[in-house]
């Protein structure tokens, strides 16, 4: 699903990540840790084409993202869900509208489009909710309809950046929880956190980063 | 990937919508949509609005003013002509000989003869001075020949040699050309042409540098969902969209409100014109902008703030990146 070959990125002559390769295949679930700074901003970047790599490549979905141009990111960027960590709503948004937000973009018309809000409000447990601002609820909810937008275009691949980062540990096992349950429907899911405590209580490999590089068994075979 | 088969079930109902209903659909809700949220600020809005109003009016309603002015001073261009007094002895028949051999010259298109006798009449109707005249003895008028030259409006010169030439016929008494008034007439059309095309191409500048401002604005105050959009995969085509149809609507309503100011000043200069060009016994009336000039008004409005938009967006949005 996401393959890096010998991918380099610097940020004036600063090495950010350096001969980075692993490989994450379909329908796998993974961690992608190490401390801020380490690169993990910028893999994600490399990954959404927020950033080109200095050198090397980098596949997506068997798309060689350096042949993509400027014109196909936005299709590029549809085939991702992405979760933040801090969320990125959109406050004068209703919860529904925020949700609603990939689908528009991808010119649904208002049926499907509601049957498909609410499907996955339902499936983070905010369908009662749709009508509120995204303002008046706790950061745990928020995060959940982050999840809820991430997941309404059904794509193959959810990209999350420190979603637990503003949660308690009750709250983040809860958020892991929803990540588990669409990998097992069969979609491949990458999380950079930091979470030690809670990403080692999990099954899934670890992708680790220091200083730019990657470390770890992952780093060497794919797994 | 169960997810991602599953999908179709959902989506295969979506799928028929053809890409131009489609368009139509999408281009129909970002319009509604633009135009519910004029009216979030609807004071910002009119201000705007009225600016570019104020933009349109000046020149619009110069060119109004300028058009009506060239077609008067055409109808006085046409009317133009070389009055010939005759001599008082002159007989009819002799008048007659004499239009007919002017009217073999190249350089003369027209020539009216007018006995002294018609002349006379002609003058008490016009004048309402009856009476006076029906007491006089001998009749005071002389005849005359009304010459309308070949081409006057382009050759001055050519009519004012014509004019020396007729002084020289001995039936000849006076001969009247009276275009130095229309010379300047010209002249000063002419000027303000170009004075108005100036102004017309300032201010439309004016119009475009309005519009993209107000929309440089817009698109600052929406930079975070401009930013979300971008990130869950918003085409350009679709983040521009909004901030295009908003600068139509200002276009809309601007060309409204300045063809509102357009009439009410037509309608407040109308009497006052009217009798101006009564007392030079014109027919001519200050005309609204009538249905052309109106279109011409609002497309140009709609025009150049479409325009205004679409130079400020493109640029804008591509300096909103994720980081």
């Amino acid at each position: 699903m996401i393959e890096f070959q010998q991918v380099s990125k610097s940020y004036h002559d600063k090495p950010a990540l350096v001969n980075t390769n692993f490989h994450l295949q379909r329908g796998d679930m993974a961690f992608l840790t190490g401390h801020s700074g380490a690169g993990k901003s910028t893999l994600l970047k490399l990954i959404m084409l927020m950033e080109r790599p200095s050198s090397g490549k980098v596949i997506v979905d068997q798309q060689d993202l350096s042949q993509l141009s400027r014109a196909q990111v936005p299709a590029h960027r549809r085939k991702i869900g992405l979760v933040f960590q801090n969320h990125q709503l959109l406050l004068d948004y209703s919860v529904f509208d925020n949700v609603a937000l990939p689908l528009k973009i991808s010119g649904y018309n208002e049926r499907d489009s509601g049957r498909r809000v609410r499907a996955a409000l339902d499936k983070v447990g905010l369908l009662d909710k749709e009508k509120l601002s995204p303002s008046v609820l706790s950061s745990g909810e928020q995060q959940r309809i982050g999840i809820a937008r991430a997941i309404v275009n059904k794509p193959k691949l959810i990209l999350a950046d420190e979603p637990t980062g503003n949660l308690d540990p009750a709250l983040s096992g809860e958020v892991m929880r929803l990540f588990q349950q669409f990998n097992q429907v069969g979609v491949s899911v990458l999380i950079a956190s930091h979470d030690l405590d809670l990403i080692q209580r999990l099954p899934h490999p670890v992708i680790q980063l220091k200083q730019g590089h990657l470390s770890g068994p992952f780093a060497m075979a794919g797994h | 990937m169960a997810v991602t088969k599953q999908a179709p079930r959902n989506a295969s109902r979506t799928m028929p919508e053809s890409a131009g209903k489609r368009l139509l659909r999408e281009h129909k809700e970002v319009a509604l949509q633009s135009w519910q949220r004029l009216w979030l600020s609807p004071l910002a809005n009119l201000l705007t609005w009225l600016t570019l109003a104020i933009a349109l009016t000046l020149p619009a309603s110069l060119l109004l003013l300028l058009s009506q002015a060239q077609h008067l001073g055409q109808q006085l261009n046409q009317e133009h002509q070389v009055s010939v007094f005759l001599v008082p002895h002159a007989t009819l028949e002799q008048g007659q000989l004499l239009r007919q051999e002017l009217l073999a010259r190249p350089d003369i298109a027209k020539v009216t003869y007018i006995s002294a006798d018609q002349a006379l009449s002609n003058f008490k109707t016009s004048s309402g001075l009856a009476d006076i005249l029906d007491s006089l003895t001998d009749n005071p008028l002389p005849a005359t020949l009304l010459i309308a030259p070949e081409n006057a409006a382009q050759t001055p010169p050519v009519v004012a040699q014509l004019s020396q030439q007729l002084r020289q016929l001995t039936l000849v008494d006076q001969v009247l050309v009276d275009m130095a008034w229309l010379d300047r007439l010209q002249a000063i059309l002419a000027a303000s042409q170009r004075v108005t095309y100036s102004l017309a191409f300032l201010l439309a500048l004016g119009v475009l540098l309005v519009v993209g401002n107000t929309v440089r604005l817009q698109i600052e105050s929406r930079k975070q969902e401009i930013l979300v959009i971008k990130l869950v995969g918003g085409t350009d085509a679709y983040l521009r969209r909004p901030f295009l149809y908003a600068g139509f609507w200002a276009g809309l309503f601007a060309a409204g409100l300045a063809w509102l100011i357009i009439q009410l000043g037509v309608s407040y200069l109308h009497d006052p014109l009217l009798q101006l060009a009564q007392s030079y016994q014109s027919q001519w009336q200050l005309q609204g902008l009538g249905w052309v000039g109106s279109l011409v008004l609002l497309a140009t409005s709609c025009g150049l703030s479409l325009l205004g938009a679409s130079l400020t967006v493109g640029r804008q949005l591509r300096l909103i990146e994720p980081q």
